[in-house]
């Protein structure tokens, strides 16, 4: 028997230099956990990997170079503090990896294409949201392939994914288009596409990138036609079976203004201009404000939670408005308005394919 | 001339051992700097006897780079091989069997740097890259069981692959022959052995080069820019 210390070396990873994204299968759980250490956070070191991790400084020396010379993370300047040696931050490389992201609403479909750190590099806005089966699939799947060649040709290589976010489906029933996109979009496209609801997409989106990147336990709520929530335990999106909406949204408004004989367009089309509503909306605020308030009390009764995150796609003097009238009423809670733009969904739909190839569960 | 240090220098070293003196001595942290030629900082192109001074050659630079809270230990000699006897040069140049008091004499050793594997690609070898990276396995496996780092648990260990040699050797041509091709392997087949018995790893070669004066021996511009790299990649390792 040869002594098996010294059996040739089968190193951790892949010792090659090639351009491009390892295979989903090579990438081994502490790659992840430390991919998904640095998406939760702006910058980390070494050490701290080490800290949160467990694994030994050489193991964590290993992976970082591994993840490195892949071109997904990369070094900072090194920071020197009073006394102690300095550290040296490693970030996520934005070049790093790229995602596709599209979000089927009611009116309209957002289609993005993010960065590895949740900037959007090309955003485009569909009308006609219909996936009936060769409906207006080809548009769709141009409109992808535009996304894509936004990208230089070395980074094609490293779109991680396409992800879809969808809103709840009333019936319950499978949707027969939706499933026939997706065939096309991995048939023709040759990349994996990723489907979420798009409430939960948009709180991981906020997660990933936004607002809540460094919380880890907080109320997330989507104020579209109707106003959505989710709670968020340590990181986790809680789904729950029965994912309560209600009416205080935008399609609550539109029908108040509707009575009132005003233009309902500025509502939808994301001009970011509600002026023509000056003195009606208030009220309608308030209305949401409530609805926060009653949904927070019924979580904290048997959790702790003191921040809310507010995404939305309504101007954001109206989300301010919103967040301040929620603090000024309830002291000690903090409310945050969501980061991701352009379409927060779009965005959180982009996220999933990063989540699933770089990410622990 | 028993001192080389100017009075700033005293003032400074004064100061910084009353600082360690409040925080307890064992935050001064030790490294060893285990290597060949090219540790000992052997003048391309000179005589056997040609060294640069300490603060030219790359584990004073390194030191200089750290500043008071490190030690920095030198233990380069020339024609160090990895784990081989030398016929020719006798087997002091065993780099195996000097290792294992070397490690005694100045243990706890917090961090030991390893850049050897030049002279065993000696015709004499016969020996390909990646036979030379499992001699530098050899020594990582002796680190790790003498355990001579603090608390005595293994200390962190840093593979630095030689920069690659020129393919003009001068009079050492017949020496080295073949050796040029193969150097250019060692830094993938030791990247590959440090990936797997999960070590630091720093190539050389990706910021110093040999002055083609010789062909394989590192100039003090080399010297300087490797000291400064690895004190980078030192910090970079994220101490308590």
């Amino acid at each position: 028997m040869p002594d098996m210390r010294f059996a040739p070396p089968n190193p951790l990873r892949i010792a090659d230099r090639a351009a491009g994204l390892n295979a989903v299968s090579v990438r081994s759980y502490n790659e992840r956990l430390v991919l998904s250490l640095l998406l939760q956070k702006e910058a980390t070191t070494r050490l701290e990997i080490g800290e949160r991790t467990g694994l030994s400084a050489q193991t964590v020396s290993v992976l970082v170079r591994s993840l490195e010379q892949e071109g997904l993370v990369a070094k900072g300047p090194a920071q020197r503090g009073r006394i102690g040696p300095p550290t040296v931050p490693i970030v996520l490389n934005p070049e790093g990896a790229f995602s596709v992201g599209i979000s089927i609403g009611k009116r309209h479909i957002d289609l993005v294409l993010i960065d590895f750190v949740g900037e959007a590099r090309f955003h485009s806005r569909l009308p006609h949201p219909r996936t009936d089966p060769g409906n207006n699939h080809s548009r769709f799947l141009e409109t992808i392939r535009a996304a894509i060649t936004m990208l230089p040709e070395t980074a094609r290589t490293r779109l991680a994914g396409v992800g879809l976010a969808l809103p709840r489906n009333e019936t319950g029933e499978r949707d027969e288009g939706i499933h026939a996109l997706q065939e096309e979009i991995e048939a023709q496209l040759g990349i994996s596409l990723f489907i979420q609801n798009d409430i939960t997409a948009a709180a991981s989106g906020e997660s990933m990138f936004g607002a809540a990147k460094s919380l880890t336990d907080y109320m997330f709520f989507y104020l579209g036609a109707k106003l959505h929530g989710r709670l968020v335990l340590n990181h986790q999106i809680y789904n729950g079976n029965s994912a309560l909406s209600f009416d205080v949204g935008i399609d609550a408004l539109e029908a108040e203004l509707s009575e009132r004989e005003k233009p309902l367009e500025p509502l939808w089309d994301s001009s970011d201009d509600w002026s023509a509503y000056r003195g009606l909306i208030d009220g309608w605020e308030d209305g949401v404000v409530d609805q926060l308030k009653q949904s927070l009390a019924a979580v904290t009764q048997f959790v702790e939670c003191e921040t809310i995150i507010l995404s939305s796609c309504v101007p954001l003097g109206i989300r301010q408005d919103i967040c301040r009238k929620l603090q000024h009423s309830l002291p000690g809670v903090s409310a945050i308005i969501g980061k991701p733009t352009p379409s927060p969904k779009a965005v959180g739909a982009a996220s999933l394919p990063f989540s699933s190839r770089f990410t622990v569960e | 001339m028993p001192f080389m240090s100017s009075d700033a220098d005293w003032v400074r070293q004064l100061t910084s051992c009353f600082y360690y003196g409040i925080t307890g001595w064992d935050m001064m942290r030790t490294i060893l700097c285990f290597g060949d030629s090219n540790t000992y900082g052997q003048i391309p192109g000179q005589g056997p006897l040609d060294r640069y001074q300490l603060c030219q050659r790359w584990p004073g630079v390194l030191a200089r780079e750290l500043g008071n809270a490190w030690h920095v230990i030198e233990e380069g000699l020339s024609g160090r091989t990895t784990v081989r006897d030398d016929p020719i040069e006798g087997t002091p140049k065993n780099g195996r069997s000097y290792l294992w008091p070397c490690l005694m004499s100045h243990a706890p050793i917090d961090l030991i740097i390893i850049m050897l594997g030049t002279n065993d690609l000696k015709i004499r070898f016969n020996q390909p890259a990646s036979e030379v990276a499992m001699g530098i396995g050899c020594l990582v496996h002796d680190i790790n069981d003498l355990a001579p780092g603090p608390n005595a648990a293994a200390p962190e260990i840093m593979v630095v692959s030689p920069p690659p040699m020129h393919d003009d050797l001068k009079e050492w041509e017949q020496i080295f022959r073949d050796a040029p091709r193969k150097s250019r392997e060692l830094a993938l087949q030791f990247e590959i052995l440090a990936d797997s018995l999960e070590v630091h790893f720093f190539d050389a070669g990706s910021v110093a080069s040999c002055d083609p004066i010789d062909g394989f021996h590192m100039n003090s511009e080399a010297h300087e820019a490797l000291g400064s790299a690895l004190a980078r990649e030192v910090e970079a390792i994220g101490w308590k």
